[in-house]
This record gives structure tokens, C-alpha cells and sequence, in this order.
């Protein structure tokens, strides 16, 4: 990487100003449920651009191409993932230590009586069903795309 | 007790946070074979980068999961509590990577359509260039061989037709339409009597006629082309030479003439050859007549002459008779000197072979005429090469040579003049050569070939028979020699023409060497 003249006084400044910082109290603080929001919008953002590349794809990449269609159902796979994912940790939220027993062990319960939360939760909990499937279907594009482009490439 | 047991959501977490993993790097793999294998393929580069997001995600959040079921079952609870922010901030982070490279992707595939678009563009334009490039450089190839092959049949036949050209025995020249020769070769220029080329140059100036230079023009702007066609030039060096020319008129794209081409031939030794032999079957004809008519005059001439001789002694000498019969007398001795002559020319006479020293007969004639020369104011130069070798001949019929040609220089000299003789050994064609040159009137082109004719003469009624130079010329034929006349006189010192006439008598060194005393 090629070191400019022009930005040393600039990361010269920032090192000072880093040094300089003794208390933050300008600075918004971030609670613990900040990471929990963050988080949830990570997989909103997440949803979006899966959403986007999905229809990307379809529009403008061979429609008879497996890697094509098998990068779209990772798309779709990923996407559900990702609202599963969404729904279990908004569940868990609602969820307290009293909703289960032998919590640590591998003789967790959730306690009866069983709602739709709880059992939204169990579901949430096994969204390795849909992330799997997503991670061999990106495995099995990818592959389609090497394949195709080695038998393109041989002279 | 009663709930939804949750091992099974534990185990499936566990094993498919491996698989998670596994499935991530194998793709991984297959990105990093596909950015190998076509490097330049944004597509590729995009899945590469995407795949290295989401190996990074599934490592983290497996990894998170895997110790998070460790640590809590393992009772590790709080060790865990450590960790979760970490691992909860790790997949937050991980996972808008993922999301952030998909961003990537709709902005950078648009650049990489707009930059392919360009490039194959480009790339269409290179190949549609080095194709026409490639055509150029055959077309041009092929020019290059055409040209250097038609080249070298240009050289070929250049170098041909040059040839043909500058070694031509005959005259090849170019003229344009005013007669001015634009190009002629050595064999044109030697014909001309030219050795560097005049300005101008112009060819119609060497016809000798007027006429037959109308008729050469008329029938190359008539007809396009003259052949055969008999004219004389007359060369700078004053000679003059008998032409058969063929030409053709060169005309321009519109018809005209610009000009003309010609081979020229020069026929003069052909005409000379011819002419001497006419010439010489005349001589032959006009010899045999004269033989016949002197053989029959001879005998009633000795007649008439023994009679009046007999008759002489009947008379007194100083009776009107006697006078009469000597004037009888005297006419009949000189018929039978022209019959003689006419004899000698004709070769009827009897024949008296020795060996001769040139120098020494021409010396014995001029001790003779010398004074005779001299009173008319005509100096006698001898030049005489020495060491002559011999001949064989008739001293006396030679002796009558030589006068007659000292005669003929004495009348074309009455006011006085210069005679010089010369002599030499011309060892080329084994001959002896006497030249006669005087600086007298000369001889006229017209007569030249009339001078050795029996009766000839230029001389008034009377004073001459017109037989001298035809003995001369008969006694020397019959010695195997020839003789020639060149008037004006091209004198070799000088190199200039000048008045008067030469007879060259060449004469062969060994000629007849049995013939000696030999008689008919």
C-alpha cells in the first residue's frame, strides 16, 4: 500500500486527539439493549439486500444457469433464516427463567403450558434446518459456476 | 414434569453450526478456484469477497454457538456471560459485511456492464483492426511481391530492349514532332558522323534531299509510318551515306503525332559493292567490245599504214603528195596508239612479269615528268615509306600508269600546285599502296563514277582520248590491284577536307608469281 504525504498530518491529528481523550462525556451512551436493536436491524438489512439480489438475479442472469438458480435459493433460504432468526430473538425477549427448567443442562424444558411464543421459540431454535440447506445451496452454485467456467476456459 | 424438552434444538445447533461452517469454506473454495480461473470476472470477484463475508459469519456465529453450548453445559455460565457481547457484537458485524458486499455487488456489476460494454467494444474494434490490419498487410504483401516482380520483368525487359538498343549495328533513334532526336544509340551518332551529341540535334538536317525529306514527312504524318525507304544523309564529316529507313510516327492519346522512332541502315558499302561491280562487269563488257573492235581496226590500220609508207618511198619529200601521205601516216599511227590502248585496257597485250621495286619505278617516271611538272609550277613531294617490299608486275605497263595519273594531276593543275606521292605497305591486307594527290580542281560526285569509263574525258575536243585512266585502270586490274579516287582530299594531319583529288593505287605484293614473261 502506497503511504501518501498527505494523509500523515491527518492520522498524525486523530493519534493526538485519541491521546488527548480523557472523558467521553460528549458521547451518546450505549446501553445493553442497543446490541439486541442493532442486531435485529442487522437482519432486517440483512433481509433487504438477500431481497435485492434475489430479484437482481432473476432479472438480469441467465434463467436456465444452476449456479444462477442455486445462488436464488440460497437467497430465499437465507432470507427465511433471517426472519426466523428475527422471530426467535424477538420470542426470547418475551421469554423469562421461568418459562424454563434445568436452564445450563441438557435437560432443558420449556415449561407447560406451551403458547404459541414458547413454541415459536422452539421452532426459532432450530433455524440450522434453513441455514444448512442456504450453505449448500451457495456451495452447490458455486460449484456449477467453476465447473461451467473450466469447460469455457479449456482450449 | 412437563415442557418442550430443548436438547434437540441443542444438538441440531451444534452439528449444524459445524456444517454451517464446512459449507462456508467449501464455497469459499470453489470462489477462490473461480477468481483464479477467470480473474478478470467481476461476478466472480463479487462471490469471492461475499464468500469471505459469510465464511467469516458462519465462523463467527458457529464458533459462538458451539462454545456458548460448551460453556453453559460445562457450567461455565459466567465464562460465557464474558463472551456473549463479544460473539452477539461479532455476528452483528459479520452479518451486515454479508449484507454490505450485496450492496457492493449491485454497484460494482453496474460499473463492471459499463466497463465490459467499453471493453468489448474495444475489443471488437481491436479485432475488427487487426483484421483489416491483417488484410492490409496481405494486400500489402501482395503489392509488395506484384510490384517487385513486375519490377523485375521492367528490369528484365529494359535491360533487354537497352541492349538491343545501344548495340545495334544500325541506327535506332527518337525524334520528337519538330525532327529534334530525343534519343539515339552509338551506332546513330557514328552514322551521323557525331561523336558528342549537338544542341540541337536535329535529324531532318542530315537528309542530303529536299525531296526525299518531304517525302519522309509526308508519309509518316499521312500514313504513321515510312518502310523501306532509300534516302541519303550526309554526316558531318562531309561523307555521304545511302539509308534504308523504316520509322513510325508516335502519336499522343489523342491521335496527333508527338513524334516518331526509326531503325536506319546503312546500305553505303552495299551501294559501294554494287556500284563497283556494276561497274566492273561495265568495264568487262566495254573491255571485250574494245578488244573485238581494236583486233579488227588493227589489221586494215597496219594496212593503210604499210601502203602510205610504200607510197611515201614513190613521192618526193618536199612534193604536195608526200605531205599528204605523212599526214595519212601520222593519223594512222595514232589509231593504232588508241587501239593499242584500247588493248592494253582490254588486256589483249602481251605480258612481261619481273619484280618491281615501287619506290624505284615511281622515281624512274618522275625522272621523266619531273621537269615537265615543274615548269607548270607544280611542286613534287615524295613521300616514299622505305624498305618496300617487292612485286611482281609489268614495269612498263605500271610506268604508263603512273604518267597517265601525273598527266591527269598536270591538267587539274594549270595555274600550278602541289603533287604529292606517296607510298606505304599496308601490312593489314598485304598490299603496296601509291597515293596521286594533287590540289587541283578535284572531281565532281557526279563524274566519279564515269572517270574510268573508255572515252571519258573532261578535256576539250581533241585534247584528250579519254583512255588514260581507263588503261590505268585496266593495267592495274590486271596486276590484281584496284584503284579508288577520293575528291576533296581528306588530309590526315589536319583532318580537314580540302580541294584537289587522290588516286590510291594499291597493288598486291606477291601477285602471279609464275606469270613472269608470260604472252598471249
Amino acid at each position: 500500500m502506497k503511504f501518501r504525504f498527505r494523509t500523515l498530518p491527518i492520522l498524525s491529528f486523530t493519534i493526538l486527539l485519541l491521546l488527548q481523550a480523557v472523558d467521553a462525556w460528549a458521547l451518546q451512551p450505549h446501553g445493553g439493549g442497543e446490541g439486541f436493536y442493532i442486531h435485529q436491524m442487522a437482519h432486517v438489512f440483512f433481509m433487504g439486500t438477500l431481497t435485492y439480489l434475489y430479484l437482481h438475479t432473476r432479472r438480469s442472469q441467465d434463467p436456465d444457469s444452476r449456479g444462477w438458480r442455486y445462488l436464488r435459493l440460497f437467497c430465499i433460504l437465507l432470507f427465511f433464516w433471517n426472519l426466523m432468526a428475527f422471530i426467535g430473538h424477538e420470542s426470547a425477549v418475551h421469554l423469562s427463567a421461568d418459562d424454563f427448567s434445568d436452564l445450563g443442562t441438557w435437560h432443558e424444558h420449556l415449561l407447560s403450558p406451551l403458547d404459541a411464543l414458547k413454541f415459536t421459540y422452539f421452532v426459532a431454535k432450530m433455524d440450522h434446518f434453513l441455514t444448512v440447506p442456504a450453505l449448500l445451496a451457495l456451495f452447490f452454485s458455486l460449484r456449477s459456476f467453476y465447473l461451467v467456467a473450466r469447460e469455457e476456459t479449456k482450449p | 414434569m412437563t415442557g418442550l424438552p430443548l436438547a434437540p434444538t441443542i444438538l441440531v445447533d451444534l452439528i449444524g453450526s459445524g456444517l454451517v461452517i464446512i459449507l462456508s469454506f467449501l464455497s469459499l473454495r470453489y470462489a477462490h478456484l473461480l477468481v483464479k480461473l477467470q480473474p478478470r470476472n467481476f461476478i466472480w470477484g463479487f462471490l469471492f469477497f461475499f464468500c469471505i463475508a459469510m465464511a467469516a459469519f458462519s465462523i463467527s456465529r458457529g464458533v459462538g454457538h458451539i462454545l456458548r453450548i460448551f460453556l453453559v453445559l460445562g457450567g461455565h455460565e459466567e465464562l460465557w456471560q464474558r463472551f456473549s457481547p463479544w460473539s452477539g457484537g461479532f455476528n452483528t458485524l459479520f452479518m451486515i459485511s454479508v449484507s454490505s458486499a450485496i450492496i457492493y455487488y449491485h454497484k460494482g456489476l453496474a460499473a463492471y456492464k459499463a466497463i465490459r460494454s467499453e471493453a468489448e467494444k474495444l475489443a471488437d474494434a481491436n479485432r475488427r483492426l487487426e483484421e483489416t490490419a491483417d488484410e492490409l498487410q496481405k494486400v500489402n504483401t501482395y503489392l509488395e511481391d506484384m510490384v517487385e516482380e513486375r519490377t523485375r520483368e521492367l528490369s528484365k525487359s529494359e535491360k533487354k530492349f537497352r541492349h538491343f538498343f545501344e548495340n545495334s549495328k544500325d541506327m535506332v533513334y527518337f525524334c520528337d514532332i519538330n525532327g529534334n532526336i530525343t534519343d539515339i544509340n552509338q551506332s546513330g551518332l557514328r552514322m551521323l558522323g557525331v561523336e558528342v551529341r549537338p544542341s540541337p540535334f536535329n535529324l531532318l538536317s542530315f537528309f542530303k534531299d529536299d525531296q526525299a525529306l518531304d517525302r519522309y514527312l509526308f508519309a509518316l504524318s499521312e500514313n504513321g509510318f515510312v518502310s523501306d525507304f532509300e534516302m541519303e544523309l550526309a554526316s558531318t564529316d562531309g561523307s555521304v551515306r545511302h539509308i534504308l529507313l523504316s520509322a513510325n510516327a508516335i502519336v499522343d492519346k489523342n491521335g496527333f503525332m508527338i513524334g516518331c522512332e526509326g531503325i536506319a541502315k546503312d546500305m553505303t558499302r552495299l551501294r559501294t559493292m554494287t556500284d563497283q561491280l556494276i561497274r566492273q562487269e561495265k568495264m568487262a563488257s566495254v573491255g571485250q567490245m574494245a578488244a573485238g573492235v581494236a583486233h579488227e581496226i588493227n589489221t586494215p590500220l597496219g594496212v593503210i599504214l604499210g601502203y602510205t609508207q610504200l607510197m611515201m618511198d614513190d613521192f618526193a619529200k618536199d612534193s604536195e603528195v608526200y605531205e599528204n601521205l605523212r599526214i595519212i601516216e601520222r593519223q594512222t599511227k595514232a589509231c593504232r596508239k588508241i587501239v593499242a590502248d584500247l588493248l592494253k585496257f582490254s588486256r589483249q597485250t602481251d605480258r612481261a612479269r619481273a619484280e618491281v621495286d615501287l619506290n624505284e619505278l615511281i622515281e624512274e617516271v618522275l625522272t621523266v615528268s619531273e621537269h615537265n611538272l615543274n615548269i607548270s609550277h607544280i611542286q613534287v613531294v615524295r613521300r616514299f615509306a622505305p624498305g618496300l617490299p617487292g612485286m611482281i608486275g609489268d614495269a612498263e605497263k605500271l610506268r604508263q600508269v603512273f604518267i597517265n595519273l601525273f598527266n591527269n594531276s598536270q591538267h587539274a593543275m594549270p595555274d600550278g600546285g602541289e603533287l604529292t606521292i606517296l607510298t606505304r605497305h599496308d601490312q593489314a591486307t598485304g598490299e603496296l599502296v601509291a597515293t596521286v594527290r594533287d590540289t587541283g580542281s578535284g572531281i565532281a560526285d557526279e563524274i566519279k563514277p564515269k572517270i574510268f569509263d573508255p572515252f571519258f574525258t573532261t578535256k576539250e575536243i581533241g585534247k584528250g582520248t579519254g583512255l588514260g585512266l581507263s588503261v590505268t585502270y585496266g593495267i592495274i586490274r590486271d596486276h590484281g590491284g584496284s584503284i579508288a579516287v577520293e575528291s576533296p582530299v581528306h588530309d590526315p594531319e589536319t583532318g580537314d577536307k580540302r580541294q584537289g583529288a587522290a588516286f590510291h593505287v594499291r597493288l598486291p605484293v606477291v601477285a602471279e608469281p609464275k606469270a613472269v614473261n608470260e604472252g598471249e
